[in-house]
């Protein structure tokens, strides 16, 4: 097995070269990471377990191609927020055609959201009705909002990184933080802990 | 510097992301002026409710699963995104029931028309409706203005 402090982009290198543990490492390495931006990002715990595969998978067919130009993780969630805005699209067209309820494509969003101690059930309907109102409230913004404040929020990443992975300015980042701040103060004002 | 102005700073504020001698003159600022701190304060309160929202863990499985799917074949792979396609089918259900309800119904409505005397023709009647209809395509087809200029025309004073 290889060293667990090798950087990703070497390991990359050595995916290319064909070594499946290194790329079994990487993906040990980034899957929570992955899956939780596409979590809070989609709402939906199962389509967020399926993207966040797909990323993996697009991850091993761009392996060949992959130049370490930019820090690794914003390659990687530059692919994240595509496949994620690319899954949201699509999931507009179906159910434009299908007759779906709104609520089988999200509307449960977060509602899974375990904790790891053992709590009684009112304490656990209190958590899974916060995580609603909090989900209800992310799911509310633009999606370029969205990401961008997911990215901030959760991540923490620099403006300069969001706007590599977003595709803007970090000027545009700024703003499009505001407006999502701004956004959810309005939605979260009456929200309790 | 102006409330308004500092106002405009407090979400790059808040994410570190002014030049240190701005991060220092807003938080100055904030140490003096109690309506942008309450401000601040209501950013910094909804920060801490999105902190709030759970995490997921991924399935021990989910590198296993993963190197399955590329090794399957792409088609395979892809198919269990068709699994929305059943969800389309009451379209095109509802769309043939609709048709063999329509069908059903002219064709019941059709008989009924037909048996009843108001629309039946006598049989002369019919028989002249039918032969006029197929001289449609004469030069000077009965009852139109031609058929009466000739009738003019070829008048002998008889």
């Amino acid at each position: 097995m290889v060293d667990q402090k090798i950087p990703s982009e070497e390991l990359m290198a050595r995916i290319a070269e064909g070594d499946d543990d290194a790329f079994e490492l990487l993906v040990n390495r980034h899957q929570t990471s992955v899956l939780n931006l596409v979590y809070r990002f989609i709402g939906d715990r199962t389509q967020a377990k399926d993207l966040a595969q797909e990323v993996f998978i697009r991850v091993w067919q761009a392996v060949k191609t992959y130049k370490p130009e930019a820090k690794f993780t914003t390659w990687l969630y530059r692919i994240t927020a595509n496949l994620c805005l690319n899954e949201l699209k699509s999931a507009r067209r179906r159910k434009w055609f299908s007759f779906s309820r709104s609520d089988e494509d999200g509307g449960h969003a977060f509602e899974e959201t375990l904790t790891d101690s053992a709590p009684s059930s009112e304490d656990l309907l209190l958590e899974k009705e916060r995580n609603r109102q909090i989900s209800d409230a992310l799911q509310s913004l633009p999606e370029n909002q969205r990401m961008a404040l997911v990215l901030k929020r959760y991540d923490d990443l620099s403006y300069q990184e969001i706007g590599q992975i977003i595709g803007c300015s970090v000027s545009a980042v700024e703003s499009l933080l505001v407006r999502a701040k701004r956004t959810l103060q309005e939605k979260l004002k009456n929200f309790e802990k | 510097m102006k409330c308004s102005n500092i106002q405009k700073k407090l979400s790059a504020y808040q994410d570190r992301e002014l030049k240190p001698q701005e991060q220092e003159q807003v938080r100055n600022h904030l140490l003096s002026c109690r309506a942008c701190r309450e401000q601040f304060a209501e950013l910094e309160r909804v920060w801490q409710t999105l902190g709030g929202l759970g995490e997921i863990h991924p399935d021990p499985w989910f590198y296993r699963q993963v190197a399955r799917k590329i090794k399957e074949p792409r088609e395979q792979r892809l198919f269990p995104r068709l699994q929305w396609v059943p969800r389309l089918l009451p379209a095109p259900v509802i769309v043939s029931i609709l048709l063999v309800v329509g069908i059903l119904t002219g064709t019941y409505l059709g008989n009924i028309l037909a048996q009843s005397n108001i629309f039946l023709l006598h049989y002369e009647q019919a028989s002249e409706t039918v032969f006029n209809s197929m001289r449609v395509f004469d030069p000077a087809p009965p009852g139109t203005l031609a058929e009466g200029y000739y009738r003019m025309a070829s008048y002998k004073g008889e």
